[in-house]
């Protein structure tokens, strides 16, 4: 995939484009409002990851031209700015996502693949893994087509293990993942542990064994 | 110290003043008058006694024979003659019929050869009543000058006083919340006309001191996220390398990022109580805050390690952004959560009009006035941004929702009342 990152904080480019690019993507910056408006102009872009504070100029107003210019480039706001507002008004100007800062580059990734899916593919809901299937739409996992009976969390802790496959996710990335800002709530993450915990049985019930633990109290879905 | 001072209201002063001036005046003036008046009618009295007495004199020359009209003159023949006798003195008054006072002159003088004693009487009382009288209505007249120049003198000064009680209502109404200018009512007095111009360039200075303290918390809430990011990003792409760390920087890693999650929160929650406060929720839906909480409960249970049980017997109807509801249950919740006690249960019930909320403690709140303030935490052991209940009280204010804090039972309760206080 190519993807554009308009950020103007270059520390943040790089960081975002060292951790996608493990996945064989191609990544191309864009530091300021000019640059990415020339970029886009020029390039054709799989996806775009928009700051909406460029320096020179709002990434809503990139937006705002992109969907002038009928571009179907899937865009997914990052952006400093938490108020509701602001993601709706992101939202309804066509962006696909909005992320707010910080966040966590596994979050960034899952949500770049859910965009990607639901776009390009023409809405292909379904993600492989070797003998693992997983349909989105459905919000069904099947281990060689053999559905899994898998609880909310545990679906949304098997899609965001498969999109970061062969990545380290520590306990707080993935509590995030599932509960966003209430998951400073537990001191311990003993409910993290049961809910992985319960997945790795039920998969490695139906033969898929990819959970293993990183460092003693990480996690990391890998292919054997 | 002004606090020990007694308080009084200015008008209540003023008047008290008058009328103490003019009570202490009154009875002095009638003092002085009574005395005065007194000693007049009492000189009065002995010069008619005296006159008397001339007269009755040169009479006897003329006819040496005493006579009597008791009790006013008697004439006796004495042998000698004694000393000039002007005393007060208590006889029987055959024509009232009863003891009387009076004044009694007795002179002693020879005429024609022989010895007189002349004594000549007037009755006290008339002239006592024509004291009384002139007192009396000397007592009225001036009582009522004073009452009519106590409330002329009142109403004057409620009159004056009118601009300066209206803008210290004002003041008293001041919110720095409000974007509302203070309506301060103009006055002729040059002192009022100076105070209120002090008065609108200190409500100035303070609302603009505040909104920048604001727009500096917000900016620099803002400003954090992004070098937060970063941080973020690079030690994700750190746990990532090839090759491997060791357990304990994996751990060391892992312990910054949750610390920039607590960071994280907290801007995001002084940023949320900063639009709060400047009203920048103002899509007000009316909406059933026990479906909302009973909604959030079942988000949280999966979190939670106790169990929370519900009980709702009425719908309770609330108008409030939908928004800001949901934050409110969510803090509420997640507060109970955080303090409560392992192995117990967290209940959340409702009445007609409020919803109360409540988890295990062992001991009641130190600090129970400082609950709600920003940064607060009763303890330091829960890794808490100390904003939760801020924000809860905020959101009541702005809606004019009562909350209470109570401890009974070992269990920590908080009570939401919707109905308008």
């Amino acid at each position: 995939m190519k993807i554009l990152i308009a950020e103007d904080e270059t520390e943040l480019q790089k960081s975002i484009a060292t951790y996608l690019e493990r996945d064989g993507n191609v990544c191309e910056m864009a530091s300021d409002y000019h640059e990415a408006l020339y970029k886009i102009d020029l390039y054709e872009y799989d996806l775009l990851v928009l700051d909406i504070n460029l320096i020179t100029g709002s990434g809503l107003d990139i937006l705002k031209l992109l969907k002038r210019n009928r571009s179907e480039t899937p865009t997914i706001i990052i952006s400093a700015n938490n108020s509701l507002d602001d993601k709706l008004e992101g939202l309804d100007l066509g962006a696909d996502d909005y992320l707010t800062k910080p966040f966590h580059l596994a979050e960034l990734n899952s949500r770049i693949k859910a965009v990607l899916r639901r776009g390009k593919f023409g809405g292909n809901d379904r993600l492989e893994f070797h003998e693992i299937s997983i349909d989105t739409r459905s919000r069904t996992a099947y281990v060689n087509e053999q559905a899994l009976s898998l609880t909310r969390k545990e679906f949304d802790l098997l899609l965001f293990f498969v999109t970061n496959k062969g990545r380290v996710l520590s306990k707080e990335i993935i509590a995030e993942h599932l509960w966003g800002d209430h998951s400073d709530l537990a001191d311990n993450f003993d409910f993290i542990y049961v809910h992985i915990n319960n997945l790795r049985k039920k998969l490695t019930e139906a033969g898929a064994k990819y959970i293993k633990t990183a460092y003693g109290s990480g996690y990391k879905f890998v292919e054997e | 110290m002004g606090d020990t001072l007694k308080k009084i209201r200015l008008i209540r002063k003023t008047s008290k003043t008058f009328l103490g001036i003019s009570a202490l005046l009154m009875l002095v003036s009638t003092v002085a008058l009574y005395f005065y008046l007194r000693n007049l009618l009492q000189s009065e009295v002995e010069e008619e006694l005296r006159s008397t007495e001339a007269r009755i004199e040169s009479s006897l020359v003329e006819n040496p024979e005493p006579f009597q009209l008791s009790p006013v003159v008697e004439i006796q023949k004495v042998s000698r003659l004694g000393n000039e006798v002007l005393k007060d003195t208590i006889i029987y008054d055959p024509s009232q019929d009863e003891m009387e006072e009076f004044r009694e002159l007795s002179t002693f003088s020879a005429i024609n050869g022989e010895n007189y004693r002349i004594t000549v009487r007037a009755l006290v009382v008339e002239s006592e009543n024509i004291l009384i009288a002139v007192v009396i209505s000397y007592l009225v007249i001036i009582l009522l000058v004073f009452l009519f120049l106590f409330y002329v003198n009142r109403s004057k000064n409620q009159k004056l006083w009118t601009p300066f009680f209206h803008n210290l209502e004002q003041m008293k109404r001041f919110s720095l919340s409000s974007d509302a200018p203070i309506a301060l009512m103009d006055s002729e007095i040059l002192e009022f006309s100076e105070l209120n111009t002090e008065i609108k360039l200190l409500t100035n200075k303070v609302r603009s001191d505040y909104r920048n303290l604001k727009q500096y918390t917000e900016d620099v809430s803002h400003e954090m996220q992004t070098p937060l990011a970063i941080i973020q990003a690079k030690i994700e792409n750190m746990i990532n390398i090839e090759e491997p760390l060791d357990d304990q920087q994996f751990e060391q890693l892992t312990s910054i990022q949750r610390d920039i999650q607590r960071l994280s929160q907290m801007t995001k929650r002084l940023t949320l109580l900063t639009k709060i406060e400047n009203n920048q929720f103002a899509n007000v839906e009316q909406l059933d805050i026990t479906r909302l909480m009973a909604v959030t409960v079942q988000d949280f249970c999966e979190i939670s390690n106790n169990a929370i049980k519900v009980d709702f017997e009425y719908p309770i109807k609330v108008d409030m952004d939908p928004y800001l509801a949901t934050v409110l249950c969510n803090n509420l919740v997640s507060n109970a959560i955080k303090y409560n006690i392992a192995q117990q249960d967290i209940v959340v019930g409702s009445t007609v009009d409020d919803i109360s909320i409540s988890n295990a403690g062992t001991t009641p709140l130190k600090h129970p006035d400082s609950l709600y303030n920003r940064f607060y935490r009763e303890s330091d052991g829960v890794k808490a941004t100390g904003l939760g209940l801020a924000i809860v009280k905020r959101i009541c204010d702005l809606y004019g929702f009562g909350i209470d804090y109570r401890f009974s039972g070992d269990r920590h309760v908080f009570t939401i009342h919707f109905g308008k206080k």
